[in-house]
């Protein structure tokens, strides 16, 4: 065919292949998704699918308040998160803005130099919380972890800020199903964690075949985390509870308080749902709202999806996961930290447009807006009544945070090794419980070694 | 006809075939023929050039360096990542020999059952006369269906209130059945997977049997049966043999999807219960992007090229062996 074409199709023909081919293997090619704006119009990555809508929703305001408009895109699970974002990162085409986890992705981006340093722009951060308005911020105790040998933050700099809030909340809600809690003769929400295993095997008995409490052990960190960690928190007190981390064997887990902390998290063993260890966090959850656990243990982020599922959130009890009877914080509370930030890339080419859409979804009318929609608690001060705002449910969890001392804080990380895995620690874990495999001592050497791998920084 | 083709663009030089037009004819390519050649052939040498040769060499010396896949450069740790994942580093080693393991026995059960299913649900094929085409379509079905949704549909028959569990309990077998589900017990997990991996792999396998079947000259069987060999004898000691070459092809396939595949391991258990179904190829993946942006990039790619020698030290020892017989 290629003899009846004439001479200079065919010298076309041929640059044109060549392009292609090198365009497509390069992916330099035009319409290569995910790479910055064209200048006026911002793209904006989020690993969360439950937050698309209710910023497309934002973003139509803001669209019609600056004439800038947001593209957001959901890339999900986490693990493809971070995959698009390597091969972003070496192709130079990230997104204008990103959504992250706050005090962990953030600053490993930012150590990276994909970031933008929002110190000085950030300017609207008194309309935060105060208990969150810092957060993304580089400070003392984060700067000192990224020093550490192997930190994943190592760059960062002091009083740097990668990210301002976006969603926030607290891990270790647990939230049970009213109706059976009453049919079981539980009234009232456990105060203590042996009232907790009490209503846990009251119901259990009632419903053996749906009475039990479900958990994605497929993440592996759900139970460590969730459940494990605020239980001993409020057992150990804040000084106990970091020296389980610690390389000090009179305080770590081969302790006696480490000991004693997996002796009363085993103490759930026998209240597992059926199969909880071959569960996702969203599988766990679906039960829970289909009726096939009783009681579930997730964050302040669980709520939204029970909702979504079908769940009617007037059947729902939530407490925090509670201490044990003579605990060092008999009253446990949970305190809020920011779960979710938005970063601005390095390579934006419209940084002051990706700006004011930080600043637009801190005011207050549209972060009430967004948190109604995506059923996320947002990081603004909403007043002194945020269930006129929020709604009943959400009101009610944000009345529920603590702050201080006797407040668990789940999103401070700096008593932890670094280069700290949580899942990996959380896997030997769960030889204990949920599968049965070791006893107390053997689960608590097995975390304790790796722990110590992570201080040697082998 | 023949041609003989240029050892080299640069030579330029052919000599036409024997027959034809160009008999006996000798030319010299033009300049500008030999710059269209290379224009043409460019395309194949830069797509081999960066997908094969760059790639390769990029992911060697990845190996060799501590990356999270961010930062703009990386550090060089030369051999420190081969030496932590074998023996050196408490965190990285201990996950890594435990997959191993694991990965021994699905390399061991999986190729093995794939051929004691397979070669006689192929002589039974072979024999069958009637709805010869619907059997041969129906065996094959878990071949074109496997994928994330048939692994999600074994999820749910697998569950505790599975559909397994349910059988047995009809049967009056339920003493059998597993009340965590048969992915949630980490003494039945690994096993059923490797069960859920014969099964996508019996179809391909029957196949090739059946292929290497129709190739036997029958006049060897009925010389066997005529000398009173058994149905037993003929199979074992006639047709087992002549299909040997199949049987290396068939165990090389499976030893190499036991080897490097995780897709089936990610999907189902993501490594679990805990650590229990956890191989080597998903541990390679976990350090590449599980890891919670730690620097464990090259962890992976040197993992990845110990897979890479072990499956090549496999086909060679796999080959060896069936070729001595």
């Amino acid at each position: 065919m290629n003899r009846y074409l004439p001479r200079s199709a065919r010298t076309y023909l041929a640059l044109a292949t060549i392009l292609a081919l090198t365009g497509a293997v390069t992916g330099c090619g035009p319409g290569g998704g995910g790479d910055s704006g064209d200048g006026k119009n911002l793209t904006m990555w989020t690993f969360k699918q439950s937050h698309v809508a209710a910023l497309q929703k934002a973003a139509e305001s803001f669209k019609q308040k600056t004439g800038i408009g947001v593209t957001v895109e959901a890339i999900t699970p986490d693990d493809a998160f971070i995959a698009r974002t390597q091969a972003a990162a070496q192709t130079r085409s990230l997104p204008d803005v990103f959504e992250v986890h706050t005090n962990g992705d953030d600053f490993t981006f930012g150590a990276a130099g994909l970031l933008e340093d929002l110190t000085e722009e950030a300017t609207w951060t008194d309309r935060y919380l105060p208990s969150v308005a810092a957060e993304g911020t580089v400070t003392e105790r984060y700067f000192k972890q990224s020093q550490e040998k192997g930190a994943k933050s190592a760059g960062i700099k002091l009083n740097q800020r990668f990210s301002v809030p976006l969603t926030i909340g607290t891990f270790g809600i647990v939230y049970a199903n009213k109706e059976r809690l009453t049919a079981a003769g539980i009234t009232e929400s456990p105060k203590t964690w042996e009232d907790f295993v009490a209503a846990l095997a009251a119901v259990q008995k009632a419903r053996p075949q749906d009475g039990g409490l479900s958990i994605g052990f497929q993440a592996p960190t759900t139970g460590m985390e969730w459940l494990m960690q605020p239980m001993a928190y409020g057992k150990l007190g804040k000084a106990g509870f970091t020296g389980l981390f610690s390389n000090d064997p009179a305080r770590n887990w081969t302790s006696a308080n480490g000991r004693s902390v997996l002796d009363s998290y085993n103490q759930v063993t026998p209240y597992w749902m059926p199969g909880t260890q071959t569960l996702t966090i969203d599988d766990a959850d679906l039960a829970f709202a289909q009726g096939r656990s009783s009681f579930v243990v997730g964050g302040t982020f669980t709520l939204a999806f029970l909702s979504q599922n079908g769940m009617n959130t007037e059947n729902i009890v939530t407490f925090p996961v509670p201490s044990p009877k003579g605990g060092a914080v008999p009253e446990l509370s949970l305190a809020p930290f920011a779960l979710t930030g938005l970063s601005v890339s390095a390579t934006t080419k419209n940084k002051d447009g990706a700006v004011k859409w930080l600043e637009h979804l801190a005011q207050t009318d549209v972060a009430s807006q967004f948190a109604k929609d995506a059923l996320d608690i947002p990081p603004v001060d909403l007043g002194g009544d945020p269930t006129g705002n929020l709604g009943p449910v959400l009101g009610a969890m944000i009345g529920s945070f603590g702050s201080g001392a006797d407040a668990y804080n789940p999103g401070d990380t700096t008593h932890q090794p670094p280069s700290y895995d949580a899942a990996v620690v959380a896997r030997s874990l769960m030889e204990l419980t949920p599968l049965k495999k070791a006893d107390v001592p053997t689960a608590a050497a097995g975390v304790q070694k790796i722990i110590d791998g992570y201080w040697s920084g082998k | 006809m023949t041609t003989d083709v240029p050892t080299s663009l640069g030579a330029a030089t052919v000599t036409r075939g024997r027959t034809g037009r160009g008999r006996g004819h000798r030319r010299r390519y033009q300049g500008r023929e030999v710059a269209w050649a290379y224009a043409f052939v460019a395309p194949a040498i830069v797509l081999f050039a960066v997908m094969g040769v760059y790639t390769l060499f990029w992911g060697l010396q990845l190996s060799f360096v501590q990356w999270n896949g961010l930062t703009p450069t990386w550090l060089w740790v030369g051999l420190r990542n081969y030496t932590d994942l074998l023996w050196a580093s408490p965190v990285f080693s201990p996950p890594v020999r435990a997959a191993a393991l694991n990965t021994v026995w699905v390399m061991i059960a999986a190729p093995l059952l794939t051929v004691a299913i397979s070669f006689p649900l192929a002589l039974a094929l072979n024999r069958a006369r009637r709805f010869v085409g619907l059997l041969r379509s129906v065996y094959f079905v878990p071949y074109i269906t496997t994928g994330i949704a048939v692994y999600l549909a074994w999820q749910y028959v697998l569950e505790p209130n599975g559909a397994i569990n349910t059988l047995l309990g009809a049967l009056g077998l339920g003493s059998l059945s597993q009340p965590q589900g048969w992915l949630g017990n980490p003494d039945t997990a690994l096993p059923t997977l490797i069960v859920i991996m014969v099964w996508s792999a019996v179809p391909v396998a029957t196949l090739l049997y059946l292929t290497g079947l129709q190739t036997i000259d029958p006049a060897l069987t009925e010389a066997a049966q005529i000398d009173g060999a058994s149905w037993w004898r003929v199979n074992l000691s006639v047709v087992w043999p002549l299909l040997r070459g199949i049987t290396a092809v068939i165990l090389l396939l499976n030893l190499r999807d036991a080897l490097q595949g995780f897709q089936i391991f990610l999907i189902m258990t993501d490594g679990g219960p805990g650590d229990h179904t956890n191989v080597l190829g998903l541990q390679t993946y976990r350090l590449a992007f599980q890891s919670e942006l730690a620097p464990t990039l090259g962890l992976a790619s040197a993992l990845g090229w110990m897979l890479f020698v072990a499956a090549v030290v496999v086909a060679f020892v796999n080959l060896r062996v069936t070729r001595e017989r």
